[in-house]
């Protein structure tokens, strides 16, 4: 693995200076040697690259090192591309240095508003290499893109479309990925639906890629967010029992054993080819069809295109279909719109007027009781978000949407929002003398999404369907849980915490979820699952709990194994093959008796 | 026994709380809404009660005003309180809201409300309590009693075998210490069916004076009703007033109005002035969503927001100025203060202003 990301610095490196004659660009997320620094790659549409973050939560991180080659001794300009994460009137946060063959240069990092470019310093190169590390500071997020190295003293450009042609132009990257692999069905996302739907296919036998941007599997259940999985099993309790979670406190680092069960069951597919780490960043349609979906390791960089003849979009986010030209909404309609009025919560649960506001995303946390007494830094840029707020863990009630973000284009202001309001409350919990002896033992550095792109398909689920128990011929998806919608609770109350949230709880009976739901409208070959499912801003209060997510991965992973038995498209398996997936649906059940026990 | 007791002593407690005739001059100790001065509130029986375990049914009143239109109604409830086989009388008088919602109570300073030790509620008990009483949406409207405490153990307190169990961590904050059979007996008298019974009632007398009188309010669910009610001419006749709800209520409220600026008063856009002059005074969230609607806000608007650039966010102001520049001209007063704004050294985000200046040229 080390040889494999030396090589590829070493690629970059080659393939730059030959056409730039003495330019170097470093990703941060390729460095040899990580150390305490994690490879983000959240925001990479909208900031331009996976990056490393020191996520120390309040201890400077171990350094990150790498060995960069140089074709030409010489003196280099150098340029680091990072941010200040909160810029006001107080020290950067994020700080952090750079050290060059064992040196730490005197410029301080970490300071500028807005990704951008920082210049460092000027140094020679005498061996043809040197040695770099990142060296932080604080502990408190700093972050840092990549490195350049110069014979030219020019500041690389900092907009965001001129800078995606400069890295592809500078890395003499060509549009279309090195590598070509083909499979039956092509799942992006590796959340609970997406799970779901690459074993349900490949229990049919269909070869599956399955590729998801993170080291582990389960998204929102992960151990990496740790969400506990609600919602019933509907038809595909076998499946989902090898996918979800027990029911421990969200953020309980319980999440770490259900992870192993996922791991280990999603690998024991032989024809599940499992890309961890892997963030699509494109997909291609023509004539409403997708003809392939890129995508990208998150550190080395390297670049795979998948091609199918069938997509499962299980991204949350609804990327693939977005990229392929899928209808989608995003905000909340008006309560006209699907009639979905509850008039005892008007305008929280439905707006006269439609909006943009969803439901948010939490980052979850928690602190421990120890024998010792522990200390905590000041952090003033954490106090304007903080207030007075003091706690010592968070809940899923630690929740930001605003009107002022947008879930997917300012994912990352809004992650950044909850780490000042968790360390921030937690300096304020640390004045109580009760908490001495408490340390913050762990803060998710991860999104947890709810709610973002709904992508259109040719029914949309809305607050009604759920209300009324609506049944449908093609009802795949059954759930018994309340529909919840969440809003802010500064909505109410101006004095309250901008990142708490309140959830008003509306019983229903047993409802279903159409398989219309669950294949996009107008882009023929794919399907979705997960919170980017065809529904209403209200329809999804109920049924985006991950196993019923996870029920809607499964029914689509059946649903692809017809589609490649007849050669027909999603919606044709509503036309012209009901009987027969309904049927398939009800015979996986159980287990199969082997041939020779029968 | 005890309970025989205290059923004993409630017919003749309820007895002695028999609603006054007496006009009723001052505010509720513990209320939402604002009393003006001079109000006389009169009781009027209506056909509305509340039925009480073992007490029977208890009469609720209307309060109406001078016109004989409701303002509140109230009630004077006798209820037992029942913990671990021991009932205790709880005397409480409350007060709804036409729409049906908490707006207050008044405690019998000869009854004082007690807790499960016997203790006598002190003053931020009852306040704790008010507020309490105000949140609709508290859990326990979701749970039964049971659900809102933790399993009890079993275990010997000084010999004694005690089975109550600590209340859920979700709801202690919000509920009185050691009170927590009052508090949830108190929340499902004022939550319960009567909510909606009194809000039909008061939709089925509804005049214009009545929605008006809501907007003039400061109770939030008031104001959101009568915004809803009210037509065309009554949001221009009443401009003022909405202005004023709009800096001073809830973002809540902020969001309808801000949504309907610029519908409301696309026939009158010197209306529009005082909702964007408050641009500086109002939560960040609501300037947001007043962002949304700047190409369809009057000529005058940019130069009102160029002199409140300091409190824009990051997107507000990356949105005024991408607005600025699909825009035709730029003022001479609105260009100076982007200028203004883009030399200050305090300004976080005044490198924008630079950007935007710069391709302007």
């Amino acid at each position: 693995m080390k040889l494999s990301k030396i090589f590829v610095a070493t690629f970059v490196f080659v393939l730059t200076s030959s056409l730039h004659g003495q330019d170097v660009l470093i990703e941060a997320e390729s460095f040899d040697n990580p150390g305490g620094w994690t490879v983000d790659p959240q925001f990479e549409q909208q900031m331009g690259s996976p990056y490393l973050l020191a996520h120390g939560i309040g201890e400077p991180v171990k350094n990150a090192t790498t060995k960069v080659k140089f074709e030409s001794n010489g003196e280099y300009h150098v340029w680091v591309r990072t941010k200040n994460w909160v810029p006001g009137n107080w020290e950067a946060p994020g700080r952090f240095q750079l050290k060059v063959d064992g040196n730490t240069l005197d410029k301080m990092l970490g300071l500028r508003s807005g990704w951008g470019w920082e210049y460092v310093d000027k140094i020679s190169v005498t061996d043809h290499q040197i040695d770099v590390a990142l060296v932080d500071v604080t502990g408190f997020d700093g972050r840092c893109d990549a490195i350049y190295f110069s014979t030219k003293n020019e500041e690389p450009p900092s907009s965001s479309k001129k800078l995606t042609e400069w890295r592809k132009r500078v890395k003499s990257e060509p549009n279309a990925p090195p590598v070509t692999k083909s499979y039956d069905l092509v799942v992006v996302g590796g959340g609970l639906a997406g799970c779901a739907a690459s074993i349900a296919a490949a229990e049919q036998g269909l070869k599956v890629a399955l590729i998801h941007d993170r080291p582990v599997l389960g998204g929102n259940a992960s151990e990496e967010i740790r969400v506990h999985t609600l919602g019933i099993y509907g038809n595909f309790e076998r499946i989902l029992k090898k996918i979800d979670t027990e029911h421990y406190p969200n953020g309980s680092a319980e999440a770490k054993l259900d992870q192993k069960k996922r791991d280990d069951n999603v690998k024991s597919y032989e024809n599940i080819d499992l890309f961890l780490n892997h963030r699509a960043y494109d997909a291609k349609a023509e004539d409403s069809s997708i003809q392939y979906v890129d995508a990208r390791h998150t550190s080395t960089g390297q670049r795979i295109r998948f091609m199918a003849p069938r997509f499962v979009d299980s991204t949350g986010d609804g990327w693939i279909g977005y990229w392929a030209g899928a209808e989608f909404n995003y905000g909340r309609e008006s309560a006209e719109t699907y009639g979905e009025v509850w008039e005892e919560h008007g305008e929280l649960w439905t707006p006269t007027e439609p909006d943009d506001a969803v439901m948010g995303s939490s980052v979850l946390w928690g602190s421990k009781e120890t024998d010792t007494e522990h200390t905590f830094p000041e952090v003033p840029w954490a106090m304007p978000v903080a207030k007075e707020y003091a706690r010592v863990a968070g809940e899923w009630q630690w929740e930001f949407s605003s009107p002022d973000h947008n879930q997917i284009d300012d994912a990352e202001d809004i992650r950044d929002h909850m780490l000042r309001a968790i360390y921030g409350s937690f300096a304020n919990a640390k004045k109580d003398s009760t908490n001495a002896n408490r340390k913050l033992e762990w803060v998710s550095s991860l999104v947890g999404k709810r709610e973002s792109r709904r992508l259109v398909g040719d029914h949309i689920f809305t607050f009604n369907d759920a209300k009324e128990g609506r049944k449908f011929p093609d009802g795949v998806v059954i759930e018994i849980r309340d529909v919840d919608i969440h809003y802010q609770t500064v909505l109410e109350d101006e004095k309250n915490p901008d990142f708490i949230s309140e959830a008003l709880f509306y019983k229903t009976p047993e409802y279903y979820i159409p398989y219309r739901s669950l294949y996009s409208k107008n882009i023929s070959n794919l399907f979705m699952a997960g919170r980017n499912f065809s529904c209403s801003h209200a329809g999804l209060g109920g049924p985006r709990v991950m196993r019923t997510t996870g029920q809607m991965g499964a029914a689509v992973g059946f649903a692809a194994a017809l589609c490649k038995k007849y050669d027909v498209n999603p919606r044709e398996i509503y036309t012209g093959y009901l009987d027969e997936y309904l049927d398939l649906i009800e015979k996986q059940k159980f287990e199969n008796i082997p041939e020779s026990k029968k | 026994m005890r309970i025989v007791f205290s059923i004993a002593i409630m017919g003749f407690l309820l007895l002695g709380n028999k609603p006054t005739e007496k006009p009723m001059d001052h505010p509720p100790e513990y209320f939402v809404l604002e009393w003006k001065e001079g109000t006389q509130l009169t009781p009027e029986r209506t056909d509305f009660f509340i039925e009480v375990d073992s007490m029977g049914k208890q009469d609720v009143l209307a309060l109406v005003n001078e016109r004989k239109v409701p303002v509140l109604y109230t009630a004077e409830i006798a209820t037992p309180v029942c913990a671990d086989g021991e009932c205790k009388l709880m005397n409480i008088k409350f007060y709804w809201t036409l729409l049906g919602e908490y707006a207050g109570f008044d405690r019998y300073p000869m009854m004082p409300l007690t807790k499960h030790d016997h203790d006598e509620f002190g003053e931020a008990d009852y306040q704790k309590l008010h507020k309490l009483l105000a949140d609709d949406k508290n859990l326990m409207g979701r749970r039964s009693i049971d659900q809102l405490v933790e399993k009890p153990k079993m275990r010997t307190v000084n010999g004694v075998d005690a089975v109550s169990g600590a209340t859920i961590a979700r709801v202690k904050e919000s509920v009185v210490s050691g009170a927590l059979y009052s508090c949830y007996t108190a929340w499902h008298l004022v939550h319960g069916d009567i909510q909606e019974q009194l809000k039909a009632h008061s939709l089925s007398i509804l005049d214009k004076q009545m929605t008006l009188d809501m907007l003039y309010s400061i109770n939030p669910g008031y104001q959101i009703f009568a915004m809803e009610n009210m037509d065309a001419s009554d949001y221009k006749k009443h401009y003022e007033q909405l202005a004023k709800v709009f800096r001073t209520s809830t973002p809540l409220v902020r969001s309808i109005i801000a949504k309907r600026l610029t519908t409301k008063y696309k026939d009158a856009p010197v209306l529009q002035e005082p909702f964007w002059n408050a641009f500086d005074l109002i939560d960040t969230s609501s300037r947001s969503l007043m962002m949304k609607y700047l190409d369809e806000a009057p000529d005058y608007v940019p130069e009102v927001l160029s002199d409140k650039l300091g409190v824009m966010s990051k997107n507000q102001l990356k949105g005024f100025l991408t607005h600025l520049s699909n825009s035709e001209g730029l003022n001479a007063e609105t260009h100076n203060n982007i200028l203004e704004f883009s030399k200050s050294e305090n300004q976080t985000y005044a490198f924008l202003a630079q950007v935007f200046l710069e391709d302007f040229k």
